[in-house]
């Protein structure tokens, strides 16, 4: 077997891991975008947020546990502000994420007090629940991959109950949603508030896997779960809420492969946004290249 | 049991645009009154459903719906008294949604949702019913997306969605204005049966002169903002097409004057 080949195939269970921990930022990318018709740019700012918070507290002595509750915290925060932003100033979903997670560089920075913390001698999740061999990535696995079936299974229950329904109808009609009753403030201040959520909690988990955080690991990680959520959206498609829900874990573990797999035959890492960039452009053109090739009119305003 | 009092609202205050949607009207609508509301483009008839649904903000003026004043609720709130039909069939069901769906969301209008199974054996079986009335097979379609459905079949949708657990009132804003003739009478007829049979309070406007005088109990033309007509039965039962045109024609011929 060629060479470049056997390392990629080496590579498999740490990607694997990898891809779990990210699942968490490409759910925290589809609840807003899909469920919610909120297009939604935080998860830049709430990723190292997640990650910055989590290492501190760690760094401090406390149960790295309680760090991520503390995490989680502050990335519903991040979102539901976002959210209100959104709401209470008519300014576009996008702009409202772009204020937010520029915003959220400088309180990162803060709360660090530096650019980085290494992590690598204290506890960590992995480290308390099987201290002898907590780098093993088949045990990272485990544990992201319970987690995150755990939080899935509760979502589904949770969007198809009476509350998760009113809650769906904000992101497919809001005149009609509005009209039944439903509060279009408390659905999306809850819903994208969650969404960045799990996008902190990803960022905790992630930095205790890696052992360090930093204020920058958040960059291009937004067009990163983008790219992944249109694979897993490929994968499993979009009709039912639990195939809609499977899309953002499905991705992850497709989307790295696929970047280890290029990086193994010899894509620079250097270039590695700019491919990534370009196949997210690619699956956005698409429906407007099959269309035809005509220019599509533009409506997008910059306040809507 | 619904009193609009004053209610008055202009778009573009003192600048050359203004526009009077509003001009300080006073309604009274009592339990059972099937109310029609005719009147040429922008005399304001949308502007009073949206008043009354809490969509459109009033410069002045009160709202109270069975004598709780409810002038300052937003439209989520008043969704507990009031349910609507939209002239756009895309505005008034969720087309990602299925049919089931969209018939549970009407089913918790004005109730808090709870952290419970939405969609339960009882509840299919009551909305395969419901739909049923409308003869239109939807009953076997509901798990299909609204969105695949005609805009027949949408309005005819929102329309049962609409007088699901009885609303204290009903708004109808030209509800069957954006369908083809053939189903436009469909849902007129759908709308004419459920509105009896609840024994439902109803605002409705149309643009159709002669369903206006077929149905209902009262009547009221509008124009620039005001009640320029207002007749209840048996009055209104003498009233004829030609009578209704009569009084466009006034109001036209006044327009020429002023022009
Ligand atoms: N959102 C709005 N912004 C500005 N003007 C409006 C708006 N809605 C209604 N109007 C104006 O108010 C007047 C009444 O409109 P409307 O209530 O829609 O009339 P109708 O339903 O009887 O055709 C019209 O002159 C219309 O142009
Ligand atoms: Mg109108």
């Amino acid at each position: 077997m060629p060479d470049v080949l056997l390392s990629f195939i080496n590579l498999i269970p740490v990607t694997i891991a990898q891809s779990l921990i990210v699942a968490f930022v490409v759910l925290g990318i589809m609840i807003p975008f899909r469920l919610l018709g909120f297009p939604d740019l935080t998860s830049e700012g709430a990723y190292p947020l997640g990650g910055c918070v989590t290492g501190v507290l760690i760094a401090s002595g406390y149960d790295p546990v309680f760090a991520m509750a503390v995490a989680a915290c502050a990335g519903f925060l991040a979102g539901s502000t976002t959210a209100f932003i959104h709401l209470r100033f008519g300014i576009n979903t996008l702009l409202a994420g772009i204020l937010v997670m520029t915003m959220l560089y400088s309180i990162n920075l803060r709360i660090m007090g530096r650019t980085n913390i290494a992590l690598f001698t204290f506890d960590s999740l992995f480290k308390d629940l099987n201290p002898a061999n907590f780098n093993d990535p088949w045990f990272k696995i485990a544990v992201v991959g319970t987690l995150i079936a755990v939080i899935l299974a509760a979502l589904y229950y949770l969007l198809v109950t009476e509350r998760g329904t009113t809650i769906r109808a904000v992101g497919a009609s809001p005149d009609m949603a509005e009209a039944q009753g439903v509060s279009i403030w408390s659905a999306t201040i809850l819903g994208v508030g969650s969404a960045s959520l799990f996008t902190a909690l990803g960022g905790g988990i992630m930095v205790q896997s890696q052992g360090f955080a930093d204020v920058n690991m958040g960059f291009g990680i937004l067009i990163n779960g983008l790219a992944a959520l249109i694979i897993g959206e490929a994968i499993t498609g979009r009709k039912t809420v639990l195939r809609q829900l499977l899309a953002p874990v499905a991705g992850a573990l497709a989307y790295y492969q696929l970047v280890s797999l290029c990086l193994s035959l010899g894509l620079a890492p250097a270039d590695l946004k700019l491919a990534t960039g370009l196949f997210v452009l690619i699956m956005l053109a698409l429906p407007a290249l099959r269309r035809g090739g005509g220019v599509p009119q533009l409506k997008e305003k910059i306040r809507e | 049991m619904l009193e609009v009092k004053g209610a008055a609202r202009t778009f573009y205050p003192g600048t050359s645009d203004e526009r009077r949607a509003l001009a300080g009207i006073d309604l009274t609508l009592t339990e059972g009154d099937f109310c029609v509301v005719i009147g040429s483009n922008g005399a304001g008839k949308s502007s009073l459903l949206n008043a009354i649904a809490g969509k459109l903000k009033l410069d002045h003026g009160s709202i109270l719906i069975d004598g709780e004043n409810v002038t300052r609720l937003p439209v989520h709130r008043r969704a507990r008294f009031i349910s609507r039909v939209f002239q756009d069939p895309m505005l008034g069901t969720a087309p990602t949604m299925t049919v089931a769906e969209n018939m549970l969301l009407a089913d918790l209008r004005g109730k808090t949702p709870r952290l419970v199974p939405g969609l339960t054996a009882e509840r299919q079986a009551l909305y395969r019913d419901r739909l049923a009335i409308l003869n239109l097979g939807l009953e076997d379609r509901l798990d299909a997306p609204v969105g695949l459905l005609s805009g027949g079949q949408r309005q005819s949708l929102s329309l049962i969605m609409a007088v699901s657990n009885e609303p204290r009132l009903l708004l109808l804003d030209e509800h069957t204005a954006a369908l083809d003739p053939k189903t436009a009478a469909t849902v007129m007829d759908a709308t004419i049966r459920a509105i009896a049979e609840f024994g439902l309070t109803v605002l409705m406007v149309t643009h159709n002169m002669s369903q206006a005088l077929e149905c209902g109990n009262r009547l009221i033309m509008m124009d620039s903002g005001h009640f320029q007509l207002q007749v209840a039965t048996p009055e209104k039962d003498t009233l004829t097409v030609p009578d209704l045109i009569e009084r466009f024609h006034v109001k036209s011929d006044r327009m020429l004057l002023q022009a």
